[in-house]
């Protein structure tokens, strides 16, 4: 399993800088799917196959589609570097680094040696899921359309000819 | 009685209020009369509460009224109350008194000006915010109206705004007295933290209660605090420079405020506080040679002065200087008579002052007045009483109580020899520089500009009456202290005794004995009165008999001459020393050093444009460039976690 | 695994009756004529204050709700009534100016509505998954309100830069909670504190654990601007429509004070003093670098947010002083900073005229003798917002440099101390232009909408009310601060 996971981890990884770094908006939603796509392995290699269905039949389906759909409607050509901020061209990326650094640091000093936990996995199966998401957290669930609610009014609000 | 004593206060805040709002739609008339019938309340109230107090049968106990808290927070407790005594009462009636007749006198002076509701409103606030200040019960609310009183004078110093001078006065005033409040507040922390309390009544029974000598430093520490506060407010040495700026305002502002009462303040702070500087002697010595040199400090630059309201200006510094040393050598009830007296005769050379101007058109250059006294003989009159009351001439008011502060800097409790003699001879300079502004104003052959000439006349009735009353009280006012040498009963000075009397006797049981035998009274009274009359003598010389003697004398004291008439360079040597370095490194800080030096020197362009202002740090910061902003909320991000995993 | 039951419902009854409005407020948006799109402002206020009301009706039931992810108690009370206040002032001094600024549109009520649910939740929730969805919420909606004038290139540059460096940074808060989740496998914050009071310091894994903090730490400083994640404030402070600034520089602020009192002196105090030192050096970096700031601008509406940011700074030194002095002057403060900062934001709105032309200090000048009332007031939100005595402004900071002292940060108050000194230089400099300079102040031209004069004596009412008896609110406040769990 662990030889799986470094590798769809170091995937999402490097897709997700291929997404941030292409210049071409399409190719950025194309490394995105791929993003999707090895996180769906990764969580199916946690043992949670639902999310990982959902996960690529809504991201990687569903949102991908809109995405790339718009990127095409928009005509959006190649992004044209629009870079004039000096302390983000000298300090961004050694800062991200120093960033991760110690960030690694602090997983190294948590988990000094590679240890295994072979815990048991919880069911996460659609019943289990479902019941999690309807009892426990139903409140986080209702309220989660509120916040989709205020994004879609947004939306309108930023994007509409006239309101 | 707790409502007579908030009707004491209530009248001008009314007054402000409806000037303030309305004022512009009423009449002159009207403004006037609101402002002038609102002190003319206020000193009704003061009366009648005195009349009620002495009938009271607890007096001369003070009489405390606690109206509601005010703050509450843990142990810290200060509610919104009244403290009265006789203190208060001679500070309510004074204070009152003379600022009714200012209010009288400014309806005339202030005609031709615009705001004129404006000015009544902040001068009605004034008063309202200074009786809050003398019946305080407790220091936080004193400090209401100690900082309201600055406001106020920082409002009317700025009162002619469009001039750049007035609106500069303002703000000097305004610094630099808040570096003395900055002392003041300290003050006041460092006395909670030792009593607990910051209640007048509470804190003074504790102190008289204390066994001396203890709680020494603290006590001592807070004393020299307070007094900072005192220094700042009442301008004495080194925070003195504001007060003569503060001239640009209005004259019957420079009356009021700058001569009779917020200046002060401080006095009458360090006399309520008197407890407290019985258990601190030595925080008492140092007011007591703070007001003494700056007394003669502030009298030496007066000898030089031709602006007219500075040089009347450096005479109140020089007079809130005697107070202090009347405070200061253990006789608070001398400096409070000083005070009163001195409000008097001050406030009406002030007005005389405004009334020469406003003959003038706005002249206050001496050198271009002379011969006044015919044209303006009401004028001339009043400013000659006021002259020679300030001067310690035997017979007014200012001879009796500025003789009540020598006689004190000899034999009070911690009085000194040395203390005596520079106070004298500030005696015979104030005769001096006092005689040579009458002198050179009224008497002689007029050097009036020609153009101004024909204008020259005597003011209008609102403003000669008000200077014939307070004449009346410049002569008076010392009567009520007659020394006891001259067969009188030093009536004020007893009145106020149940006051201070703990105070004094715990000074005279700790202090050492003057050394040497103390003068008779009557010697003590000689020997000012010789060095008044001495004072008179050279100017009258001077400035009447031999007109060419100060030119050629300060042809051959040339130096010293301009080092007076340059007020020895204070001002300069602020500037040179405070001032331009702040401005100067905030600009290297800001700029160079974290703008330039550590963005963009060392990582972009190796320190090159690296002559702009000190916002360039901001704009830079600010370039409103989104890549910048993110990086900056990564390197936070980035500095804390190095922070934390560095631990 | 729990079920629904009627207390759960009422625990969050203002929540839910503010967001049952905001999408009564779209229902009814398209049927109401252009000129007419007031009556929803008017609407939304009823909402608020009926939410005011459930409010009440809560505070009988107080209680976890929801499997314990909302705490309906006394300091979440308090919370959501401050936003409720934040919210009714915001709207009775919008109506004018949108209509002037042709942008009177229902969806800026419904998503100032929408704002104040949001973070209604973040004050209200135990849960970090909850703070998270609260915080969401309300920056959604502030993004889009600060981009409310669409045909002003500002407000739109002012939307974009905080809608991408917000998302950047509540990125840093979910990486947080992700990592708090997979160290102790919970998000609830009384599950977490249990845990902690059973070890007595953050464990498992106390390296890891700091990170996490301070990851979540680094979101919220962001919205509370404190440097350097201050740097998005003065383009979007200036940028938005004002009545939408004003709502910006109290509210999200305050709710995020809400939650990092929570996080910080709630549920983690006991953590012991490892942010201890971010907070001090955030609260002396803020200060300074903020009133500072403030000196040198030359537009009101940056220099208010300069000194928003300052405040900041201030609260902050109340967080240092740490749970048992610090909450009841936080509480106290924010209430204050609410009052002086939305009344002054709302009126320099007003005086800006349309188009927001006049917000120069200049334009100001001789505003005392034109408009000696409208000078008065903002006279009274300047001298408050300096501290000065028998203002709130005055109290506020008292509390807060008194609770500092008692907690030994003498260094710290120095500093404030200092500061706010400084910061009387940049107030005045107002004031100063206002009746020191002759001239004829170019904001003075129209006369106040009687909506926006009501919230103008809302606040300096308050203002003078909590100056002169801070006591009763200040008891308020100690109640309110007692049941951070």
């Amino acid at each position: 399993m662990a030889p799986l996971f470094y590798i769809f981890a170091v995937l999402a990884i490097l897709a997700a800088l291929s997404v941030v770094l292409q210049r071409t908006p399409v190719y950025s939603a194309l490394s995105l799917i791929v993003v999707l796509c090895s996180l769906a392995v990764v969580y199916l290699l946690l043992g949670a196959e639902f999310l990982a269905v959902i996960q690529v039949i809504i991201y990687a389906g569903a949102i991908m589609v809109l995405f790339v759909l718009v990127i095409m409607l928009l005509n959006a050509r190649q992004e044209t570097p629009s870079d004039r901020s000096r302390l983000a061209r000298w300090l961004g990326a050694p800062l991200l680094l120093v960033f991760l650094g110690e960030l690694l640091f602090a997983v190294w000093e948590r988990f000094p040696a590679a240890t295994t936990r072979a815990a048991a996995l919880p069911d996460a199966g659609p019943r289990a899921v479902g019941a999690l998401l309807f009892r426990s957290y139903v409140l986080p669930f209702e309220v989660t359309s509120i916040l989709i609610l205020v994004a879609v009014l947004g939306a309108v609000v930023l994007a509409k000819k006239r309101l | 009685m707790e409502v007579l004593l908030l009707l004491i206060l209530l009248p001008p805040l009314a007054g402000a209020v409806l000037n303030g709002i309305f004022g512009r739609r009423f009449p002159q008339a009207v403004v006037s009369a609101v402002a002038c019938t609102a002190p003319g309340l206020s000193l009704f109230f003061a009366l009648l509460t005195a009349w009620t107090f002495a009938h009271l049968p607890t007096e001369p106990a003070p009489y405390v009224h606690s109206y509601f808290t005010w703050i509450e927070a843990g142990a810290f407790r200060a509610d919104f109350a009244l403290y009265y005594d006789r203190l208060t009462l001679v500070m309510t009636v004074a204070v009152t008194l003379v600022s009714f007749l200012i209010h009288l006198y400014s309806r005339g002076y202030m005609e031709q000006e615009g705001g004129y509701y404006r000015f009544f409103a902040y001068l009605n606030l004034f008063l309202f915010m200074m009786l809050t200040l003398v019946t305080a019960a407790n220091y936080p609310l004193m400090f209401v109206g100690w900082e309201g009183v600055g406001l106020c004078s920082y409002l009317l110093i700025g009162f002619y705004f469009p001039r750049k001078s007035a609106s500069d006065a303002g703000k000097k005033a305004f610094i630099v007295t808040r570096i003395g409040d900055v002392g003041f507040t300290l003050g006041v922390v460092l006395l909670f933290w030792t009593f607990g309390s910051v209640d007048f009544q509470y804190v003074f029974t504790r102190l008289e209660a204390l066994p001396p000598g203890d709680l020494q430093g603290s006590l001592t520490a807070v004393g020299i605090l307070l007094f900072l506060g005192a220094v700042g407010k009442s301008a004495q040495l080194p925070l003195y420079v504001w007060l003569p700026d503060a001239m640009e305002g209005p004259t019957p502002v420079s009356a009021l405020i700058h001569a009779a009462t917020m200046v002060t303040a401080g006095v009458y702070m360090v006399a309520r506080s008197h407890a407290l500087y019985a258990h601190a002697p030595l925080a008492l010595e140092i007011v007591a040679v703070t007001g003494c040199v700056t007394a003669f400090f502030a009298a030496t630059i007066a000898l030089a002065q031709n602006d007219l309201k500075r040089l009347l200006a450096y005479s109140t510094i020089s007079q809130l200087g005697y107070m202090f040393v009347g405070c200061g050598v253990g006789l608070f009830s001398a400096g409070n008579f000083h005070l009163m007296t001195h409000a008097f005769f001050k406030s009406l050379l002030f007005l005389a002052a405004g009334s020469v101007m406003h003959a003038l058109s706005g002249e206050l250059d001496l050198r271009k007045m002379g011969g006044l006294r015919h044209q303006m003989r009401t004028t001339w009159l009043t400013f000659l009483v006021a002259t020679l009351a300030i001067s310690g001439v035997p017979g007014l008011s200012g001879f009796f109580s500025k003789d009540a502060i020598l006689a004190g800097a000899r034999e009070g409790p911690l009085g000194d020899p040395r203390l005596y003699w520079l106070a004298t001879v500030t005696a015979g300079l104030t005769a001096f520089y006092m005689f040579r502004a009458l002198f050179m104003a009224f008497h002689g052959a007029s050097r009036v500009q020609p153009a101004l000439e024909p204008h020259v006349h005597e003011s209008g009735g609102k403003m000669t009456r008000p200077l014939l009353v307070l004449a009346f009280f410049s002569v008076v006012a010392g009567y009520v202290s007659l020394p006891k040498a001259l067969g009188g009963g030093e009536w004020f000075h007893h009145y106020l005794q149940p006051v201070f009397a703990s105070s004094q006797a715990l000074l005279s049981s700790t202090a050492a004995p003057a050394a040497g035998h103390a003068p008779s009274r009557l010697a003590v009274m000689g020997t000012s009165v010789l060095f008044a009359g001495a004072g008179f003598l050279l100017a009258y010389l001077g400035y009447v008999k031999f007109t060419g003697l100060p030119s050629r004398l300060t042809e051959c004291f040339r130096g010293t001459y301009q080092l007076l008439v340059n007020k020895y360079y204070v001002d300069e040597v602020y500037d040179w020393l405070i001032v331009r370095p702040l401005r100067r490194g905030s600009e290297i800080f800001l700029w160079r050093i974290v703008d330039a030096g550590a963005i963009d020197g060392l990582l972009v362009n190796g320190s090159a444009q690296a002559t702009a202002s000190a916002g360039n740090l901001l704009r830079r910061m600010q370039s409103g460039n989104l890549r910048s902003y993110a990086t900056w909320v990564l390197l936070g991000a980035v500095l804390w976690l190095g922070y934390i995993l560095l631990r | 695994m729990i079920t629904v039951q009627a207390d759960d419902l009422v625990r969050i009854l203002p929540q839910a009756i503010l967001a049952g409005f905001a999408i009564l407020v779209m229902v009814f948006e398209p049927f109401l004529p252009a000129a007419r799109k007031t009556l929803l402002g008017w609407f939304s206020l009823f909402g608020v204050v009926a939410a005011g009301a459930a409010t009440i009706r809560t505070s009988f039931s107080p209680g976890l709700a929801f499997g314990n992810s909302i705490s309906a108690d006394r300091f979440s009370l308090f919370f959501i009534c401050l936003f409720l206040l934040v919210a009714a002032l915001t709207l009775l001094g919008s109506f004018h100016s949108l209509e002037r600024e042709n942008i009177n549109h229902g969806e800026f009520y419904a998503l100032l509505l929408m704002a104040t649910v949001g973070m209604c939740f973040m004050a209200a929730s135990t849960e970090l998954i909850m703070i998270f969805l609260g915080l969401e919420i309300s920056s959604l909606a502030t993004y889009v309100l600060a981009g409310f004038k669409r045909q002003d290139a500002l407000s739109n540059e002012a939307s974009l830069k905080y809608f991408l460096l917000g998302s950047f940074a509540t990125a840093f808060f979910l990486y947080g909670i992700a990592v708090v989740y997979g160290l102790t496998g919970t998000t609830n914050l009384l599950v977490l504190s249990a845990q902690l009071g059973r070890s007595g310091e953050f464990r498992p894994g106390a390296v890891f654990a700091w990170v996490a903090l301070l990851l979540m730490f680094v979101g919220l400083a962001f919205k509370v601007s404190t440097v350097p994640f201050h740097v998005w404030t003065p383009d979007v402070y200036q940028g938005a429509p004002a009545p939408v600034t004003a709502f910006l520089s109290v509210g999200p602020k305050a709710a995020a004070f809400a939650v990092l009192l929570r996080i910080f002196l709630g549920a983690f105090a006991s953590a012991g003093s490892g942010v201890f030192w971010v907070f001090w050096a955030s609260a002396i970096l803020t200060m300074c670098l903020g009133n500072l700031a403030a000196l040198l601008q030359s537009n009101v509406k940056r220099l208010l947010a300069y000194s928003a940011i300052a405040h900041a700074g201030y609260v902050l030194v109340g967080i240092a002083a740490g749970r048992g002095e610090g909450t009841a002057p936080v509480l106290f403060y924010l209430t204050v900073y609410a009052l002086m900062n939305v009344g002054a934001f709302l009126l320099v709105a007003h005086l800006a005229g349309t188009g927001e032309r006049w917000t120069r200090i200049e334009d100001f000048t001789g505003l005392g003798y034109q408009r000696p009332a409208v000078a008065a007031c903002l006279a009274a939100f300047m001298l408050s917002l300096a501290g000065f005595p028998t203002t709130a402004g005055f109290f506020a900071k008292f509390y807060i440099f008194r609770a500092a002292v008692h907690s030994g940060l003498i260094g710290l108050t120095i500093v404030a101390v200092l500061t706010s000194v400084v910061s009387v230089y940049y107030y005045f400099r107002l004031i100063v232009v206002m009746y020191m300079r002759e001239g004829k102040a170019e904001a003075a031209s129209a006369s106040l909408p009687w909506a926006l004069r009501v919230a103008l004596a809302i606040s300096v009412v308050g203002i003078f009310y909590l100056g002169l008896y801070p006591t009763d609110f200040l008891l308020l406040t100690n109640l309110a601060a007692v049941p951070l769990p």
